[in-house]
């Protein structure tokens, strides 16, 4: 997803000089440095020093700039927080921050490192759009419509070379959910680069008679709570998937749903119940580990449903 | 200096302390502390701006990162013609614009919201780059608490800004002493800040922080080549009423019935006035 967004970014730097580009030390593999390249007077590396980085972007919107602050989401999300509360949020600045690596998949250096908790912190912020793609042309939309909107947008991406589940001609809308795959059984929910797993388990389940529809949130904040309150009409049983915590995450945003407008239907979250995640590995392997494989999906979906 | 620009202190000074006791709340020592140092830059001609046009884009830009000293904006913008005394009496009023720190919800003569300190500098470092960027002649000017520099995010926009040459960037520390419960230097130990700045990559000046004449000349200096200035403003938190200078439980309270008749005394305020 890095190389899409960045090269999404250098379309629109190469069509308006306002958009600048600030890492504080991230890199993405290299990336940076094409952009560098590219555009170097619209580039700058504000050092291991987030809380300013976002700060120094909110001053920038202020004179006019339109910023894409690229660094781990961590350090955005957790480190520079009250930055992004305060100064953009608060202010309504024409921010973008990019989040890479979120959710699990810089799995081997640890939680310190994981973002599994930004969704529920950063959807609490008023005037905050959040963007969750899954795949690299969805993170190329998501790009275009942080542009395209006036205001402060955040988008957790991944960086695990995802696989594609969007054709070329895929384009993107505030607060519209995607249908991966029509099922009559079972909705399930699902955000971010897991959605492989997802449809991992839905292909499975398809095998043994059960179809799931596979829906796939892209936009956090707006969220299309009318695909809940219409799909509550044809299912019974909701299931979600995130690489997050399911308090505040996608489960609780979905849980709200149902409780606001009395739903009545049955809500199986399934993410990281209330806990850091657990090993070490490959993004594959710390997925087993935490049971969010495509494997253990199925069979938890299996579980509830048989 | 010149009397007239210390009688309009003076009235300054009555309003902040009428504002803040009929709204009932205000970091009053604060706001004495950089009074002069707000009405230098406003009225004194340093600050580049428009009146009638706060959001004038070729503007110098003034942040107020120690937020508490909002009263004292307020009442320099109200001196400028910026902000009506109108407006102003509504202070912290159910309904008003104008709080105890400064909020850019429907102000558009305040550059930035603060209030939380460690973001006032860091956000004057994104302006400075950015008028940098569009190649204007304009500065974007910084009040700084001494005790705010505590605060991490000072010293990450510190290197940041030596680092980028921002020489259109000055930031004027309000050297008290004080901060919310004790000395500032008795906190947390400070080596000098002269040292802590120039070692960061600054061009470090002095001066008498209520000397207008004074202010108005260091403010003036040209920067150093490609760094941003700091210039540490010698000041006295609660200047002006004996009662609350050097004293740090006056950080955020107003005085009782008894303390009362000293600020009146010393601010030259009238019952009738209080009513």
């Amino acid at each position: 997803m890095n190389s899409a967004c960045i090269g999404a970014l250098m379309a629109l730097a190469e069509k308006d000089t306002r958009v600048l580009y600030l890492t504080a030390d991230s890199g993405e593999g290299g990336l940076d440095k094409l952009f560098r390249m590219n555009f170097s007077d619209r580039s700058f590396n504000f050092g291991i020093a987030e809380q300013n980085t976002v700060a120094a972007a909110a001053g920038l919107a202020c004179t006019g700039k339109i910023p894409f602050v690229f660094t781990a989401a961590p350090f955005i999300a957790y480190r520079a927080f009250e930055f992004v509360r305060d100064d953009i949020c608060l202010q309504d600045l024409n921010v973008k921050l990019i989040g890479s690596g979120s959710g699990i998949s810089v799995s081997s250096l640890g939680p310190t490192h994981h973002t599994t908790e930004d969704i529920a912190v950063l959807r609490s912020l008023p005037n905050l759009m959040i963007l969750s793609p899954a795949t690299p042309k969805q993170a190329e939309e998501c790009i275009k419509l942080a542009y395209q909107h006036t205001g402060p947008v955040y988008i957790r991406i991944g960086m695990n070379k995802e696989k594609e589940f969007f054709g070329d001609g895929y384009k993107m809308e505030p607060a519209k959910n995607d249908v991966i795959r029509s099922g009559k059984d079972a909705a399930l929910y699902v955000t971010g680069s897991i959605l492989e797993e997802a449809a991992e388990a839905a292909e499975r389940l398809s095998e043994e008679g059960i179809e799931l529809e596979v829906v796939n949130v892209g936009t956090i904040k707006p969220f299309d709570a009318d695909s809940v309150i219409q799909n509550a009409g044809r299912f019974k049983n909701f299931f979600t998937l995130e690489e997050h915590n399911v308090t505040g995450g996608l489960a609780g945003m979905i849980a709200e749903v149902i409780a606001r407008n009395g739903l009545g239907v049955r809500l199986h979250p399934v993410g990281l119940e209330d806990i850091f995640a657990e090993s070490y590995g490959t993004l594959k392997d710390m997925r087993r580990a935490n049971r969010l494989d495509g494997e253990s999906v199925y069979r938890r979906i299996k579980e509830a449903l048989v | 200096m010149n009397q007239l620009d210390i009688e309009e202190c003076a009235k300054l000074r009555k309003l902040i302390f009428l504002t803040g006791y009929k709204g009932g709340m205000a970091h009053l020592a604060s706001c004495y502390s950089c009074l002069e140092i707000i009405y230098t830059l406003y009225v004194k001609g340093v600050l580049r701006y428009d009146p009638q046009d706060p959001s004038w884009k070729d503007r110098d830009r003034f942040v107020l990162s120690k937020g508490h000293g909002a009263l004292a904006l307020y009442a320099v913008l109200c001196k400028t013609g910026v902000l009506s005394k109108k407006e102003l009496g509504t202070y912290l009023q159910p309904g008003c614009h104008i709080g105890g720190e400064p909020c850019t919800r429907n102000l558009p003569c305040i550059e930035a919201t603060t209030g939380s300190l460690g973001h006032g500098l860091p956000m004057a470092v994104g302006m400075a780059l950015g008028q940098k960027i569009d190649g204007m002649p304009a500065k974007t000017y910084v009040l700084l608490g001494d005790g705010e520099c505590q605060e991490g995010s000072i010293w990450e926009a510190a290197m940041a800004a030596s680092s980028m040459q921002l020489d259109n960037l000055v930031v004027i520390l309000d050297a008290n002493g004080l901060q919310k419960t004790n000395r500032v230097d008795e906190t947390l130990r400070v080596v000098s800040w002269q040292e802590k700045w120039e070692s960061f990559g600054w061009t470090v000046r002095n001066t008498d922080g209520h000397d207008m004449d004074q202010l108005c000349q260091t403010l003036r200096q040209p920067p150093g080549a490609r760094r941003p200035t700091l210039i540490i403003a010698h000041t006295v938190k609660g200047k002006g009423v004996p009662l609350m200078e050097n004293d740090p439980k006056w950080h955020f309270r107003l005085p009782n019935r008894k303390e009362l008749k000293q600020f009146q005394r010393a601010l030259q305020i009238s019952d009738k006035e209080l009513e």
